[in-house]
């Protein structure tokens, strides 16, 4: 299991630095740049101090120069100062990086609460007035964007109730109920979409399951729906949903941005988008990286997990 | 407590009534002390060096950071040279038949950190952003340079005392120095450290900085104002979605709205949604326009010009683009908002302006008369930022152009490309959106329309209308200046210098508890926050 685990760490170490150059070329690929930025928002261009700026940022070195500076740099934990605020980039994204986790962790959370029972009510009541109802829960759930379910959301808080959570980040430690109500309804508009994905899969691999011989030879030795259900045929759907919960976390680390912006969250997600605007480099290149080695270590962490729920799976 | 102000056309005299009664009422309510009001931001600032931006997103969170020598007067909504009262200058005078500025100032004053406040840093801070010679510092960018063009020399004299000596007269000069955009900075702190921090003279003083949440401002308790200000801090919180901005607003989580950022339509949910919410109805002093690359044919015909001037149907773009939240004007602010903006008589004459049937039956005429016509349509591109509310309005004068067989297609150019695609002159024609930092002529004129300043993009140059332009400028009376400020706008509307298609009207919305901000028909230079108080 070991040589697994450090051959899968190596091909991880191997897609960041091919993830590394991609990201770095694609974003000087984009058309404009900070300099471009920066002079649009003051509303006029002066070709003399666009040069002047170009060369005080030093985006007039050849980009390969550019790259090996950047790299060395977040080798040496270095991430660089964000060209838009002039401050230390990892300054500017520590603190949003636990409110995106927080977040992402609730949506899962919400995900598995409501995805995993209303999967497995689909799949045990197959075909019937439920499962009908439940599957048109899905299909809405994955049809629908977030960013009108958050905006529903908000929308119907305000005219209801004429209240809506803080827009301003309001940490546990200060206020925990105001934290709570600030966390649960973009948990919940975030967390939709997942739980109708893992309904989805629940019922599909359920579905499956509960066609195979030693289910049926469960029923037939005469054991309690709930011990054929939950013991043995749960179990054994189960991989595939690990699968797309592990995704899903990586999906929803980078794909939080429509909940944080209706919510105003001052998230990862959030901020990478408005990095990307304004093309600050350092910014969006480490923030990238943070979220590919997510992408990364959540995949190994999946595979790892197979082991644990399947004694048939073996790591050579 | 209505302080709804109304200006449906012909009833600009109701307007300035309700205005001055909402003033009077708000001078008369006794003020209360204390309390933090919780400002709208729509995104981060740029930076939050007022000197180096052109965006309210930075003048409405810093300017109650600073000072300015001059400023008008925040309880009155129009802007003109009758509203402008000292702060850091406690009086002034012009000397020299009108080609000096002495100011007198304040003694006593305090910058945030302690340092006192003299003579050297007005000088300093104006050298500054004059790229004058003799200055010891440059700004990284300097986007109003070209408005102390006349400034010969700044002479310090002694720290209490400074005289602006001009090459020629400019009575407009007080009105720029008291823009929003024109706050003194410190010479004792480098430029560059306030695009992060500020450090000036002002009401409040910056208490956090937290990029993509909030700017918080504190109360100065050695302001040199006594009593003032009324508030304990302001909270200006970012919040980048606007339905949520909206929502936050009516939900209570916000005061005010930011100014710009009110449409026609949204104020009117809101209205419904919350009748006690108050509505101003002023202007944002940003038209939109249609830039004309006069260096690139078929544009270098004066009748092509003019017809697609003819073509563009103004007041129907007010109520298909703005839904109605617009007024149709020249180059300068339209009345009743603005001081400078034509009669209607004189506006109905303007391209565009009068009977459209005619004046597409004239367009289609000179297209024919200039080559062009069923048989030869004239292709061109419109050119926009991709942007919404720029598309819509491009969207709209290609369908106008259309209208007159003028095949036009359009081009959505990415944000960060607009400005430099527009200074190279790639471009045939341009739907834009101008933003003039005071309503006066100088500011306007100088910076869009003279050959070869910095943001005529148009690359319209005619030596007449810039002789024009500097008579005006250096006329001191009033009226006559008033009479060539109407004959210039007349000229540019009639060459197509950049054809304006309506003059932005701005809806802020406040909750009935919070005083004494007063929006004015410009939107840069109200935020100083220094009279406003709440009562919750």
């Amino acid at each position: 299991m070991w040589t697994f685990i450090v051959r899968r760490l190596g091909l991880a170490a191997l897609t960041l630095v091919g993830m590394s150059v991609v990201i770095f070329v694609l974003l000087r690929v984009a058309p404009g740049n900070i300099v471009d930025l920066i002079f649009q928002s003051a509303g006029y261009v002066d070709p003399a101090e666009k040069h002047r700026l170009t060369h005080e940022l030093l985006l007039d070195r050849p980009i390969v120069a550019q790259y090996l500076q950047w790299a060395g740099r977040l080798l040496h934990g270095d991430l660089g100062t964000s060209y838009r605020y002039g401050l230390p980039a990892w300054q500017i994204v520590r603190p949003r990086i636990p409110v995106t986790v927080e977040l992402a962790t609730l949506a899962l959370l919400v995900s598995l609460c409501v995805g995993l029972p209303t999967g497995i009510v689909s799949a045990t009541r197959h075909n019937t007035a439920a499962d009908y109802g439940l599957r048109l829960f899905s299909l809405a759930g994955l049809s629908l964007p977030a960013f009108w379910l958050g905006m529903v959301i908000i929308l119907l808080l305000v005219r209801v109730f004429g209240w809506i959570p803080s827009m301003l980040y309001v940490p546990a430690a200060v206020d925990l109920r105001a934290h709570f109500l600030q966390f649960l309804f973009p948990a919940l508009a975030a967390g939709y979409r997942s739980a109708a994905l893992v309904n989805r899969i629940t019922r599909s691999s359920m579905l499956e399951v509960l066609r195979e011989d030693y289910v049926r030879t469960g029923w037939a030795k005469g054991l309690t729906g709930r011990a054929v259900i939950y013991r043995h045929a749960l179990k054994n759907a189960l991989l595939p949903v690990v699968t797309v919960i592990g995704t899903e976390f990586a999906f929803l680390i980078g794909g939080l941005v429509v909940t944080e912006t209706v919510f105003n969250l001052p998230g990862v997600a959030r901020y990478l988008v408005e990095a990307i605007l304004w093309r600050d480099y350092p910014v969006v290149q480490n923030l990238v990286m943070i979220i590919a080695a997510v992408v990364v270590l959540s995949n190994l962490a999946v595979d790892l997990l197979y082991a644990r729920l399947d004694p048939r799976v073996r790591y050579a | 407590m209505v302080r709804h102000a109304s200006a449906r056309r012909g009833l600009g005299t109701l307007l300035i009534c309700v205005l001055v009664v909402s003033s009077a009422w708000a001078a008369t309510t006794a003020p209360k002390t204390g309390g933090v009001l919780n400002a709208m931001h729509r995104e981060d600032p740029p930076s939050l060096s007022i000197h180096e931006e052109a965006t309210i997103s930075t003048n409405w969170p810093m300017m109650p950071c600073y000072n300015n020598l001059v400023l008008f007067n925040p309880l009155r909504g129009q802007e003109s040279q009758a509203t402008i009262t000292g702060e850091l200058a406690e009086r002034w005078a012009w000397q020299d038949g009108g080609t000096s500025l002495a100011f007198t100032l304040r003694k006593g004053v305090r910058w945030h950190d302690g340092r006192p406040f003299t003579s050297a840093d007005v000088k300093y801070t104006f050298d500054l952003v004059r790229g004058a010679p003799e200055a010891t510092a440059q700004l990284r960018l300097n986007p109003r340079k070209g408005w102390y063009a006349q400034v010969q020399v700044i002479e310090a004299a002694d720290p209490y005392t400074v005289t602006f000596r001009l090459k020629r007269p400019q009575p407009s000069f007080l009105m720029l120095l008291a823009s929003g955009y024109s706050p003194v900075y410190p010479a004792h702190i480098p430029a560059a450290e306030l695009r992060t921090r500020c450090v000036g003279t002002g009401p409040f003083k910056l208490k956090e900085y937290r990029p993509g949440e909030f700017i918080e401002m504190v109360r100065n308790p050695d302001y040199f104002v006594r009593d003032r200000p009324y508030l304990d801090g302001i909270r200006f919180i970012i919040i980048k979605e606007r339905g949520t901005r909206i929502a936050a607003l009516q939900a209570g989580r916000l005061d005010v709205t930011m100014p710009q950022e009110g449409t026609k339509t949204a104020a009117e949910q809101l209205k419904r949604a919350v009748p006690k919410m108050v509505i101003f109805e002023t202007s944002t002093n940003i038209n939109d326009n249609i830039l004309v690359n006069f260096k690139r044919p078929p544009f270098t015909d004066s009748r092509v010009r003019r017809a697609v001037s003819l073509a563009i149907d103004r007041r129907s773009y007010v109520q298909a683009v703005r839904q109605g939240g617009a007024v149709v004007g020249a180059s300068m602010l339209p009345r009743p908002w603005g001081v400078w903006g034509l009669s209607p008589e004189d506006l109905a004459g303007l391209p565009g302006s009068g009977d459209p049937v005619t004046q597409k039956a004239e367009a289609r005429q000179l297209l024919a008369e200039a080559g062009y016509g069923p048989d030869h349509p004239l292709r061109i591109v419109v050119s926009t930022r991709a942007i919404a509310l720029y598309v819509d309005m491009a969207t709209f004068v290609i369908d106008q152009l259309k209208q007159v067989g003028i095949d036009a297609t359009l081009e959505q150019v990415e944000s960060a490309l607009w400005y430099a695609k527009l200074t190279r002159g790639e471009f045939e024609l341009g739907a834009n959106l101008t933003g003039i930092g005071v309503d006066d002529p100088d500011a306007n004129f100088y910076e869009n329309y003279v050959c070869g300043s910095s943001r005529n993009y148009s690359q319209y140059c005619n030596p007449e209308v810039d002789r024009m332009i500097d008579a005006q400028s250096q006329t001191l009376d009033q009226v006559k200046r008033r009479h060539l400020v109407a004959e210039i706008q007349r000229r540019l509307e009639i060459d197509g210098a950049r054809p304006i298609l309506a003059w932005d009207t701005d809806y802020s919305a406040m909750w009935p508890f919070v005083h004494n901000l007063i929006p004015h028909q410009s939107v840069y230079s109200y935020a100083r926050f220094q009279e406003v108080w709440v009562d919750r």
